[in-house]
């Protein structure tokens, strides 16, 4: 086993256990903190994946600045455990399975997948997560889709103005 | 293109607007001039290709299909605001907001009519979505809008999960995002899994975006709960534009589903018209029969996508303006009700017999009575079904036996307006409501006589 | 000349149009006008288009297609040929004449029922106009069911009156009984041969096997038995006698009961391929002829007798198509519209004298008041009892000698029809011209001649009816037969029956002597002892026509009535009302319990929708995949 497949397993293993510890903690900030570290996690892939840049502002804007926003917003509000609302224990049962089942289904259906069986990911090679080439294909091929997402944004924020500000 | 650029610089425009008036009224009518300046240049595309030059990588694709269904939102939108534009002002303290999210919506659909590539895909539909959780939730003091809201936005952010997992998968297993060269490098001959499960994930996330059955739940409560003013607004013009969507997708790349796409699309057809058609039967609040109907009718317009040929493009289109036009009208007169219930309506006729009338026309163009819009734009889906696949009869006899349950709700407020006892009270009514309500009741009848006098424009 | 076919039928259709919406605001003299304008001006041109026809053969004259399917095309076109412009001329004038007399036989009636009075009689013409001329059986079609609507719009013209009413119900019913075989001809025709139109259809007749041949006729021949009055669908006819008088001219003489004449006339190359059908058109003929004979000899309403006896005459006429001779049956359907219209408007006119008086009973010894009409009604009545040179007994003498020539037993019925026909004629015209008048005095005091605009019509008919033979002159009386001729282009020349003539002259000399020994034995009876009784036995029977309207009531309308209201009472309320009901019932039901599932909660939506992808994914993965799917799990 080589060390880039021990560091694969080691943040793969992270990730689950991490994204696991948001949904069982009962405290929302130990939650909010757990999913700083499923961040750091994918960061990590990314990272092996030769994606510097994408793993830097997935750290910076995610787990940098959303989260930190997060974790504001509920220490603000005060929300604990018993301010948590009680929900039906069948219910949960019920999502916890069915959620269970569709997670069965689609890993075992990508397992199946004829299309990527046989593959590895390609490591090391491949340079286009490096900064310099993303922002050409960037502001290149992808430059209708990346102006119009200026449009989702605008209008996001024109909504955060209506609901937002007082009357 | 220039609708798209056009629409997201006039919701700048809008936003602007409420910084130089105050007067509501003026913003209303500064919306109705830039949604004319928008219809010109969406038309002014359809005969000059070219008028901004964008190297465009494929992603979006300017056919006479897209442009048309524009023009038919662009004239969906403009009839609602001229109608319906003096209460979008009093739902709140924001009236020129509302109006740029509304244009905003349009640029969105503006891109589902002409995405070539699954990014403006999911840009167009988000671009649509966004702007709508914040006009559900524009009635900020009305505890059921601020509920409708969150609901929307969470049910909405599961299904955008769903549509990116699908987005995925399919890159996945073509490395493109480019739908022709999605299909071309996914063919049938090396049938894999993550490419039609990919399909299959959008599919759910369309239908979702469609509310068709199992993936309605949203609609009555969004519905329900958001403004009537936004409610028409989101039934009519951003539902067709979900199908048009659906139907660019699918009509390309409905074989390489696979076989058990004959199975699913029939069960959600006839899943969405049950839950749509018998649920709206029991409803005592014209609104929510409203909601449940709009379900019952994307029932109808899923037959787009069970075949495709000229009879379903054009009936989908043919569809999408009928049923706009119909619903706006209910919804223009629904706003100006003041009780929402069944009851609500009684003696109608009495009061105001031209609202009555007009009411009547688009009730019964929404039931699919001949010589309405809504019987040609049911015929076209229903023949173009039986004309590429005669199996498909059965499934026809069950969309028309619904289509007769659809009858009893809507004659229900046909039968209160005209043979019950009642005051109906309303708010004022002007001369132009009226003015507006008899042109949209014209304009089913016309479709309804000749539906060729709309879809002529298609072949233009 | 193509150019002003549209026009025959226009001009009715104008009147129609202003009289039925202008009813309430035009007075009756510009009603008059207009109505009896429109139709002289559709005679006028029907005149020119005759002549036309006559000079330069015939013409088909499309203006539209009417139905464009796949690969039926039925084109709305016109056909002027011999038949048709022969027709024409019938149907405006007479109709014309019969417009003309109702000017004054209508003058009570309210302006606005007199604007709806002239607006149906332009619609009757109008829809026959439309039959006749229409060069397929589609547009035939279109008239024959505007025929039979304004037949039931004008005999129910009275409609405060029940009677009246229930006899425009039955006539319609009637109709359509025959409609019906009319209509599933066509659709057998357009089935075999693709087309309904004339031409193609008799081109193309040879390919049809000869059980198709066969139905079609048949079927035709239903139809023409409702329109035209024939065993057993005859019986609307003598009760139509509820419409205002000229209306029943109107139906007897010129239009309606002609309509099935025309019709197999038309077809005629359909009839000569089928042996089985003109032997039934024959057979039922003849039946026709003698039932309707019998029952008129008792009848003592004097529209009664003359409905009778036209039931009769379309007897001859259908026995004249039977036996093939087509050209004597249209030439006796022109005599019969002559004569006819004659006798009922006579008829009418001594209803208005006698106000409103039918029963001739109570008439008698008219002679004197009124003089144009007796002298016209006489004229009317020797021209319809066959005796020579009036018109009747040309167009009579050449059916019954192709009938002799077919079968010498059809032609010695149809001499005994002939003299009943002879005997109740003039016991007709003794009862109620000749002896002493038998009314109130008041009637007595008030009898008078009818106005001009009555008698001229009379006159003119009278005229027509003594020469209008003259143009079926045959050939052994040294005539040329110029009908015969003119007609030859369209119908199939009749198997000449080459019996010799000293045969012909035996038949003519033999029929004409039976009419004139049962007239001479008619006034003899009745000019001085009417009946006055009721009859009693055999004239009983005869008196309650056979008690035919009895049997079909208690055979056909009773049983009905009776399952009918078994449906009503029984089948609907229990079986059909508890399906429809319980439909309502089981959906309100399904509506109530699907509304729980909406229970507002988004956590149970998205559980829901979280269930519903997994059984799409499964349904997806089902071809084949699920078993791999499953294997692979474990």
């Amino acid at each position: 086993m080589s060390a880039i497949q021990i560091i694969f397993w080691f943040l793969s293993a992270l990730a689950i256990v991490s994204a696991l510890m948001v949904l069982i903690s009962k405290n929302p900030v130990h939650s909010v903190l757990w999913l700083i570290m499923v961040f750091f996690a994918i960061s990590g892939h990314y990272i092996l994946l030769n994606a510097q840049f994408l793993a830097i502002v997935n750290l910076i804007v995610y787990a940098g600045a959303i989260m930190v926003l997060f974790l504001f917003v509920i220490m603000l509000m005060n929300l604990n455990n018993e301010s948590e609302p009680q929900k039906n224990v069948w219910m949960r049962l019920a999502g916890a399975v069915s959620g269970g089942c569709l997670l069965m289904i689609l890993v075992s259906l990508v397992r199946q997948a004829i299309e990527i069986n046989n593959k590895v990911a390609e490591m090391k090679v491949g340079d286009i997560g490096l900064i310099g080439n993303l922002g050409k294909a960037l502001f290149k091929d992808y430059l209708v889709p990346f102006e119009i997402s200026s449009v989702l944004f605008l209008s996001a924020m024109v909504g955060a103005i209506v609901i937002g500000k007082k009357n | 293109m220039n609708a798209i650029i056009l629409s997201a610089l006039l919701g700048v425009v809008m936003m602007f607007a409420s910084v130089f008036t105050e007067n509501k009224i003026a913003i209303r009518n500064i919306a109705i001039f830039g949604l004319l300046i928008l219809l010109a240049s969406n038309l002014l595309n359809i005969y000059t290709p070219y008028s901004f030059n964008v190297d465009l990588h494929n992603m979006l694709r300017f056919d006479s299909f897209g442009l048309f269904f524009n023009s038919i939102a662009i004239v969906s939108t403009l009839l609602y605001v001229i109608l319906s534009g003096s209460d979008i002002v009093k739902v709140g303290n924001y009236p020129a907001e509302y109006f740029a999210l509304i244009f905003f919506v349009l640029c969105g659909v503006t891109i589902l009519s002409s995405y070539n590539s699954l990014l403006m895909l999911f840009l167009g539909v988000e671009i649509m979505s966004i702007p709508l959780y914040i006009l559900t939730g524009s009635d900020k003091k009305n505890l059921k809008s601020n509920e409708a809201s969150l609901k929307y936005f969470l049910m909405g952010a599961f299904s955008t999960g769903i549509m990116l997992m699908g987005i995925a998968l399919l890159y996945g297993a073509s490395g493109n995002f480019n739908l022709e060269m999605i299909r071309e490098k996914t063919s049938i001959a090396e049938f894999g899994i993550l490419a039609p499960l990919g399909l299959l994930l959008i599919f759910i996330s369309l239908a979702f975006k469609v509310s068709a059955a199992p993936f309605h739940f949203w609609t009555p409560d969004v519905y329900d709960g958001a403004p009537s003013v936004f409610t028409s607004f989101m039934a009519t013009i951003v539902k067709t534009a979900g199908f048009i969507a659906f139907v660019k997708l699918f009509s390309l790349r409905m074989a390489d589903l696979g076989p058990s796409y004959a199975i699913i699309l029939p069960v959600i057809i006839i899943a969405t018209l049950l839950v749509g058609n018998i649920t709206a039967v029991f409803q005592q609040s014209v609104k929510r029969m409203l909601a449940y109907s709009s379900i019952a009718q994307a029932g109808f317009m899923l037959f787009a996508l069970y075949t495709s040929n000229d009879l379903s493009t054009e009936g989908i289109l043919l569809y999408a303006a009928a049923y706009s036009i119909a619903t706006i009208g209910i919804f223009g007169i629904l706003i100006k009700m003041k009780d929402y219930t069944f009851d609500g309506y009684n003696g109608l006729a009495k009061k105001q017999p031209l609202v009555a009338a007009t009411n009547t026309v688009f009730l019964l163009s929404l039931a699919g009575i001949p010589l309405t819009a809504g019987f040609f734009a049911k015929y076209y889906m229903l023949a173009s079904a039986l004309k590429s696949n005669g199996s498909a009869l059965w499934l026809v006899i069950v969309a028309v036996l619904f289509a007769a349950v659809s009858v009893y709700y809507y004659f229900r407020v046909i039968q209160a307006m005209y043979f019950k006892d009642g005051d109906a009270e309303t708010t004022e009514i002007d001369g132009t409501f009226k003015f507006v309500l008899v042109v949209l009741a014209l304009l089913i009848i016309l479709i309804g006589i000749n539906p060729s006098i709309l879809l002529r424009w298609y072949y233009f | 000349m193509n150019k002003l076919v549209y026009l025959v039928p226009l001009f009715p259709l104008i009147g129609f149009l202003i009289n039925g919406l202008g009813r309430k605001s035009l007075s009756k003299s510009l009603i008059s006008i207009i109505g009896c304008a429109s139709v002289l001006a559709s005679f006028v041109v029907s005149v020119i288009l005759f002549f036309d026809v006559k000079a330069n053969g015939a013409t088909v004259v499309d203006y539209f297609n009417f139905i464009n399917l796949d690969s039926l095309k039925i084109a709305f076109a016109f056909q002027i040929d011999a038949l048709s412009s022969l027709f024409l001329l019938i149907i405006t004038g007479v109709g014309f004449l019969i417009h003309l007399y109702s000017t004054a036989y209508m003058h009570d009636e309210e302006p606005q029922h007199f604007g709806r009075y002239f607006a149906y009689l332009n619609l009757f013409i109008f829809s026959m106009l439309l039959l006749v001329m229409g060069a397929n059986y589609v547009i035939m079609f279109i008239g024959w069911e505007g025929v039979g609507l304004c037949s039931y719009l004008l005999i129910g013209f009275w409609f405060k009156n029940d009677n009246y009413n229930y006899a425009a119900k039955k006539a319609f019913v009637m109709n359509r009984i025959g409609d019906l075989g009319f209509l599933l001809a066509v659709f057998w025709l357009i089935e075999k041969l693709g087309t309904a139109n004339y031409a193609d259809v008799f081109a193309h007749a040879s390919s049809l096997s000869s059980f198709d041949v066969t139905a079609i006729t048949i079927l035709l021949f239903v139809g023409a038995m409702g329109k035209s009055a024939q065993i057993p669908l005859y019986t609307w006819l003598p009760d139509a006698m509820a419409g205002p008088t000229p209306v029943s001219a109107l139906i007897h003489a010129a239009t309606m009961v002609t309509a099935g004449i025309y019709m197999i006339a038309r077809s005629n190359v359909l009839y000569s391929m089928s042996e089985v059908t003109m032997n039934l058109v024959s057979i039922i003929g003849l039946a026709t002829a003698l039932f309707a004979a019998t029952i008129a000899l008792k009848q003592n309403d004097i529209k009664k007798v003359l409905a009778y006896s036209t039931v009769s005459q379309l007897g001859y006429m259908f026995l004249g198509l039977g036996v093939g001779a087509y050209t004597g049956a249209v030439f006796h359907v022109m005599t019969h519209a002559f004569f006819k219209a004659l006798l009922f408007l006579g008829a009418g006119s001594v209803i208005q004298a006698m106000h409103h008086e039918q029963d001739i009973r109570k008439m008698g010894g008219l002679k004197k008041q009124l003089p144009i009409t007796h002298i016209t009604f006489l004229i009317g009545c020797i021209a319809i009892s066959g005796i020579p040179p009036f018109s009747g007994f040309f167009s009579k003498d050449e059916i019954l000698a192709a009938a002799f020539a077919k079968n010498p037993i059809y032609w010695g019925l149809g001499v005994a029809g002939a003299a009943m026909t002879a005997f109740y004629m003039f016991r007709l015209y003794a009862t109620t011209f000749l002896g002493t008048f038998r009314g109130t005095e008041d009637q007595q005091h008030h009898l008078h001649e009818s106005p001009s605009a009555m008698t001229i019509p009379l006159i003119v008919l009278a005229l027509l009816s003594v020469i209008g033979g003259f143009v079926g002159v045959p050939e052994i009386l040294g005539g040329h037969h110029s009908l015969h001729n003119f007609l030859s282009s369209v119908l199939t020349t009749e198997v000449a029956h080459e019996s010799a003539k000293n045969t012909e002259y035996l038949l003519m000399g033999i029929s004409v002597a039976v009419a004139a020994i049962a007239i001479i034995f008619a006034i003899n009876k009745f000019s001085k002892k009417p009946e006055l009784e009721d009859a009693t036995g055999f004239g009983k029977l005869l008196e309650n026509k056979w008690y035919v309207d009895e049997l079909y009531d208690s055979i056909i309308v009773k049983p009905n009535t009776a399952k009918g209201k078994f449906l009503k009472n029984i089948f609907e309320k229990n079986i059909i009302d508890a399906a429809v009901n319980g439909v309502g019932r089981m959906i309100n039901y399904s509506s109530r319990q699907l509304r729980l599932i909406q229970s507002g909660l988004v956590s149970g939506y998205i559980l829901f929708m979280v269930l519903a992808i997994i059984v799409m994914v499964l349904i997806w993965v089902n071809d084949g995949y699920i078993y791999k799917f499953f294997y692979n799990l474990f």
